[in-house]
């Protein structure tokens, strides 16, 4: 959608001074405990004080050299990277079948299969927990992506759904009368038209993986723990100032994501030019 | 109105490119489709013409294997294509909102029937250029398809049809997102290619002009099933129905009771009695009829005249509007009812003002018979 278009929507009209000042402080009030953190991230190492007493790199060297957050970091985007490839793959396919397909109970398995998003985390963890248990694989790296892939699965329906009933199904009607399969139609035509939803409905989901606490808690072991798993570990034991810097990192990462997110679906009625 | 005079390419005994054999489709409890034989001759221009919600694009979608008919048998370059999907039927389409791909570029666009056909590069190359020189775009093959207008991009997806030589190329009202003055442009464009390049061509659409400038042949449907088929020339001035005169063209229409025998065509109507040179088979002794008379048919005289027509009313001018070229009259017969009369204009013709007596003649032959309801 274009911004003209979004301004029509809105009535047309500039937000009254009023609005707008009500807007801004409701975004004020969603961003402070996040922005608290950055001059934190910048004390020193001994204790969690606001404001700091003195401004050092310190922390975010000792993030950058601890082998338990570096380890613990790489284990997060590995397990976040194989979720969302696998998320993209289930979830996309999943759209495709309910929006393009025609047949009985696809409402019901629509529903069915965006259920997990309604579950509470801690009812999936706990399911998960048992289940991998009673398989073996319970603590291992395994069963960690397999769960984060159905956690963010459902996230990656929605949006692809979305995009999908914003492609013209003439167009792949278009493919098939000119003699191509539908899994032809579907690699040459549908998927680059989807380019941008792809790219946003990834980035949600690595972002959701990696910060992902519950469901990793339940089931990482002591070899195979995730960053907020061994952040939450640390608050418990010795709330160490490291946190801060960490909690900053991520605020940032969030920060981008989301604007890469924005920026992306802000083109998505246009053709991506490549 | 220009209204297509050319001989049928083929005759019936000749393998019809398509057939759709008693075919009918049920949606539920709607019907869709009223069991119906259509044949698509090779190399014809054939014209789906209908309202809204007629069957039109039912019959379309049967053909392209979009949907799957209730009953009947769906027969392509003399195949049995009933049961076979879409990708396999080696049909080409042309769709109203041009369905290009819209990331690739307009010589990817059309580059893509042949690359789903495994044709080599400079094969490939050779006749996507070949493609738009034919359809006068041969500069744009770099472009994206936003960065056409319109009527371009619907140029470059007839250039797709045409480069892989489907059996028929099916057209679902191609220049509807078109304005008026490119409409007619393109009307004559596909016109031309279809005489050069002799293919098969069923245009669907619910604009009575466009059928009647373009067409070999007209099958107009109403209400899911086909109300009349024939030439344009047929359709025009031969319609057997009410609908179908109605529907092609502008009509008066009257209705009245045939005295004496139907061929003798005379009939008994509010405002007299009128004389029809046409008879119509299925209209039978003494029944109720519409009687029709097309406004360009009907002359405009002083009400003293003696003329030679065999049929003359009284009435009185309420209004004259002038369209450029013609001028049309709206006149009051006695029973209150109004008969347009449309006249070519010229600087010299005869001016009545409103409120004046007039007399409206016109020949039996001119003068259509159809049944009553």
């Amino acid at each position: 959608m274009d911004k003209e278009r979004d301004v029509e929507a809105l009535g047309g009209s500039a937000p009254s001074p009023l609005v707008a000042t009500a807007a801004w402080l409701g975004f004020v009030y969603l961003l402070l405990p996040s922005l608290i953190i950055i001059p934190m991230s910048f004390g020193d190492t001994r204790e969690i004080v606001f404001p700091p007493a003195t401004y050092t790199l310190d922390l975010y060297r000792e993030y950058f050299t601890n082998p338990t957050w570096t380890g613990s970091t790489i284990q997060s985007i590995r397990i976040a990277v194989i979720a969302t490839l696998a998320g993209l793959a289930l979830g996309t396919s999943a759209a495709y079948g309910i929006v393009r397909g025609s047949f009985r109970g696809k409402v019901l398995l629509g529903a069915l299969l965006l259920s997990p998003f309604f579950v509470p985390a801690v009812v999936k963890a706990l399911g998960f927990y048992i289940y991998f248990a009673a398989l073996g694989i319970q603590g291992t790296t395994l069963s960690v992506v397999l769960g984060h892939t159905l956690f963010v699965t459902p996230y990656v329906m929605i949006v692809m759904m979305a995009a999908l009933r914003n492609v013209d199904a003439q167009i792949e009607a278009a493919g098939m009368i000119m003699g191509a399969s539908r899994i032809y139609v579907f690699r040459k035509v549908t998927l680059p038209m989807l380019r941008n939803a792809l790219i946003a409905a990834g980035l949600f989901a690595f972002l959701m993986s990696f910060d992902e606490m519950i469901i990793a808690f339940f089931l990482s072991g002591f070899g195979t723990a995730t960053l907020p798993v061994k952040m939450y570990e640390s608050i418990v034991h010795e709330v160490s100032p490291v946190l801060s810097a960490i909690s900053a990192l991520l605020t940032f990462l969030a920060l981008v994501i989301c604007l890469a997110v924005t920026a992306l679906s802000g083109r998505s009625g246009r053709q991506p030019s490549h | 109105m220009y209204i297509a005079h050319h001989q049928v390419p083929a005759g019936d005994t000749a393998q019809p490119k398509v057939w759709l054999e008693n075919v009918s489709k049920q949606y539920g409890s709607v019907t869709a489709l009223q069991p119906s034989d259509l044949k698509v001759r090779s190399g014809e221009f054939l014209t789906i013409l209908g309202p809204s919600g007629s069957g039109k694009s039912t019959v379309l979608n049967l053909i392209a294997g979009m949907t799957n008919p209730t009953a009947g048998r769906v027969w392509i370059d003399g195949r049995d294509c009933t049961n076979v999907p879409p990708s396999k039927r080696g049909l080409g389409m042309v769709f109203q909102n041009y369905a290009l791909m819209p990331h690739m570029s307009v010589f990817e666009n059309v580059a893509f029937p042949l690359r789903v056909r495994r044709v080599t590069e400079a094969e490939i190359k050779r006749r996507v250029g070949e493609a738009l020189e034919l359809v006068r775009l041969p500069s744009v093959a770099g472009r994206k398809p936003a960065e056409l207008s319109g009527g371009q991009q619907q140029r470059i997806s007839i250039a797709r049809c045409l480069v892989y030589n489907p059996a028929i190329i099916l057209m679902d009202e191609p220049l509807g997102a078109l304005d008026k003055k490119l409409r007619e442009e393109m009307q004559l464009e596909l016109k031309r290619l279809h005489v050069e390049l002799k293919v098969t061509a069923l245009y669907v659409t619910h604009d009575q002009e466009e059928a009647l400038t373009m067409s070999d042949r007209i099958v107009l449907f109403n209400g899911g099933r086909i109300e009349q088929a024939g030439t344009p020339h047929e359709l025009y001035f031969r319609p057997r129905t009410l609908f179908s005169a109605k529907f092609l063209g502008d009509s008066n229409v009257l209705s009245g009771k045939l005295q004496g025998r139907a061929q003798d065509g005379l009939v008994e109507t509010p405002v007299g009695l009128l004389r029809s040179s046409n008879g119509n088979e299925h209209v039978g002794d003494g029944a109720s009829v519409h009687l029709m008379v097309r406004p360009e048919n009907v002359l405009l005289l002083p009400p003293d005249n003696k003329h030679e027509y065999a049929n003359g009313l009284e009435a009185m001018v309420v209004d004259t509007i002038s369209f450029g070229g013609v001028i049309k009259t709206f006149a009051r017969l006695s029973d209150g009812s109004t008969m347009t009369v449309q006249e070519l204009t010229r600087a010299r013709r005869q001016a009545f003002d409103r409120g004046a007596r007039v007399r409206l003649a016109w020949q039996a032959e001119d003068m259509l018979l159809l049944p009553a309801a």
